[in-house]
């Protein structure tokens, strides 16, 4: 499988964390962070802390557990991983291990209870509600393992809802998500409503919404594990395609060894800590 | 705001329970508003019909229907009293009413002067002489069965005296449960046998240039022993007695509020149990980057719509019944706006059945998308 991308920027080691250090102190200490305004990213009147733009997206000494006392388990311990701009990360790991921790944080859905996490260069945990709704409104796309489509709406609606979220005043939402399920090869079954669609192309249609409004980051959680092999490779093929030919980064979590040939770097998690980190070349 | 209507009309069951939900309870709402409004409205009606300002009345009557007879010489110093132009009198009591074929009846029989008032009816009264004795009975087409007339003028008995009833009128029916007839003062108080210098009711009009309120002032300083009211006093004091006093009243609203809360605890149960069908759908909408507004909003939205859909079934049902049920209920009335108005009170039930739901809506973690 040919990478056009390949990372030659992956912080695999702690010298290079400790590299990032000072970039850590400028968000613990207000009166050093650069607090910007990023209107053309966020919310009116929402102001964030941006740092140095190695931080693109990942997590630094992130900790997270559930439960208290004696009763408390850690879902990740003092885990730091860093994904450049452009490449397509697979993140493996037995059940427990804490890869769909790792995503809720990447997706700003959780909140670590040490460390930090960065999107798009900004610190997120460091960020409201509002702030974190609004990270993910206007740069990340989601595909998951149960698809989450909308029910009641048609396979056009449930892509132009995505163009929606991310641009209210956008008139031209149908048009342009009838061009993306165009482009997979969705064009004939845009009226038809997710129940009358095979599980492939409902998959497809989840990442038509995902990609709608041109999000930088695609998170994607187990998104071949309900598909057949061929429906599988496609999704797999579409997602590598959004790194090779519009730079997005790209973090798929799956047991689904079929991904390890689609993926710039593989990263195994056992236990809530990173295992292992490989290139794929 | 499609995946609002899509959401409710995808489930058309859920939806039809929700929509016959706030239609019966707008129905309820429309149908008790008229009767209470009905009842309101017939309570005061021959005292808004007069042209009087003032009436005076016996000591302590609580409603046009309990006049007791005052003096003669009420009236008479009433007339002397600067300010006033005209004074006319009105009587009214219960009588007992023979057809020919010798069915016996009770009626409220209202007598009054023919300067009382054009809309008042009284056969004598300026207008609506034409063909008509100075002495005939008018009764309302809505007691045509009680009063058992089939052609006019109609011999009958009013309280053992020979009377005879000559027309049918609109708009002033029974509420009382027994028929109204009308006829002129003299008639009236020869058939109750009250003194020809006594009255029930002793109506005033107050000249031009003269204040209502300061003739008022002087009259119950010369009057002490009766009550002076103003028209719509009189009127208002009517119609508390009728619907508070009475319970009558009460026992409408009652019906009225329980057809919003039962509106409320269906449509609190549809839109819950909708919301909460969907709530993964909304926990995918947070995680997409939907802000906790556009959440409320679409729950809101569902419930509103849920509420206009069944605001229109339930006045669409309504009006025509109302219509229909005025053979049974002569009273009851539906004035035009309130159908419009009573659509505040459903989408305010929508919106607050919606609370309970859009709370759900919006704490759910949208975390919970990354679970399968």
């Amino acid at each position: 499988m040919p990478k056009s991308r390949l990372m030659n920027t992956v912080c695999e080691d702690s010298g290079e964390l400790a590299s990032n250090a000072v970039e850590v102190d400028l968000l613990k200490s207000p009166a050093n962070s650069r607090v910007l305004a990023v209107e053309d990213r966020l919310e009116p009147g929402l102001t964030v802390h941006e740092v140095a733009s190695s931080h693109f997206l990942g997590v630094e000494g992130a900790s997270v557990s559930f439960g208290k006392g004696s009763a408390r388990v850690f879902a990740l311990r003092d885990v730091s991983l860093m994904f450049e701009r452009g490449t397509l990360s697979l993140v493996m790991g037995p059940s427990g291990s804490g890869k769909t921790t790792l995503l809720s944080m990447l997706g700003c859905l959780l909140s670590p209870d040490e460390g930090s996490v960065f999107v798009d260069d900004v610190a997120v945990n460091q960020l409201a509600e509002t702030g974190k709704t609004a990270i993910r409104q206007k740069k990340i796309g989601f595909v998951f393992q149960a698809f989450r489509l909308f029910h009641s709406l048609s396979a056009i609606d449930n892509v132009a809802i995505g163009f929606e979220l991310r641009d209210p005043k956008q008139s031209q939402r149908l048009e342009m998500a009838r061009h993306l399920l165009n482009q997979f090869g969705l064009g004939d079954k845009c009226n038809q409503e997710p129940n009358e669609l095979s599980p492939g192309e409902r998959q497809r249609v989840a990442v038509a919404r995902a990609l709608a409004g041109n999000p930088p980051i695609l998170l994607a959680d187990e998104p071949t594990a309900s598909l057949d092999a061929q429906a599988g490779r496609n999704i797999c093929q579409i997602l590598r395609n959004q790194v090779d030919e519009h730079g997005k980064t790209v973090v798929v979590v799956s047991h689904d060894p079929r991904w390890r040939e689609f993926a710039d770097r593989t990263i195994t998690l056992c236990d809530g800590q990173v295992e292992h980190q490989e290139k794929n070349l | 705001m499609k995946l609002a209507w899509q959401n409710i009309i995808h489930d058309r069951a859920r939806f039809s329970v929700t929509v016959l939900g706030v239609s019966f309870a707008v129905f309820l709402m429309v149908f008790q508003g008229s009767l209470l409004i009905g009842f309101l409205r017939a309570a005061s009606r021959l005292i808004d019909a007069s042209d009087s300002d003032i009436w005076i009345t016996a000591r302590g009557v609580q409603a046009f229907e309990f006049g007791t007879p005052i003096e003669g010489r009420v009236r008479e110093m009433a007339a002397g009293v600067p300010g006033v132009l005209e004074t006319s009198r009105v009587c009214m009591a219960f009588a007992v009413y023979r057809t020919t074929n010798g069915k016996q009846q009770d009626v409220a029989l209202d007598g009054a002067d023919r300067n009382v008032g054009k809309r008042f009816p009284v056969p004598n009264a300026l207008g609506s002489a034409e063909g008509m004795s100075p002495d005939a009975l008018l009764y309302d087409v809505s007691d045509r069965d009680l009063i058992q007339v089939t052609a006019m003028p109609a011999e009958v008995e009013v309280n053992r005296h020979r009377a005879s009833i000559e027309r049918q009128i609109e708009g002033y029916g029974a509420f009382l449960g027994v028929p109204f007839l009308f006829t002129s003062y003299r008639n009236a108080s020869r058939y109750m046998g009250v003194g020809p210098e006594e009255a029930m009711f002793v109506l005033l009009r107050v000249d031009k240039g003269y204040s209502t309120s300061d003739v008022q002032q002087n009259l119950r300083q010369r009057l002490p022993e009766v009550d002076v009211l103003t028209r719509d006093e009189f009127a208002r004091k009517s119609r508390t007695y009728w619907t508070i006093k009475t319970g009558a009243g009460g026992a409408i609203l009652t019906a009225a509020v329980l057809g919003f809360l039962i509106g409320l605890v269906v449509v609190s149960q549809t839109i819950y149990a909708n919301t909460m069908e969907n709530i993964e759908e909304y926990a995918t909408l947070k995680a997409l980057g939907a802000p906790k507004s556009l959440v409320a909003r679409i729950v809101l939205t569902q419930a509103l719509l849920c509420g206009a859909v069944g605001s229109v079934l339930g006045l669409f049902t309504v009006i025509p019944v109302v219509d229909h049920a005025k053979s049974l209920i002569p009273w009851i009335y539906m004035p035009w706006w309130l159908p419009a108005v009573m659509v505040l009170p459903s989408m305010t039930m929508c919106s607050l059945a919606s609370i309970a739901s859009v709370r759900n809506a919006l704490t759910v973690e949208p975390g919970r998308v990354f679970r399968a």
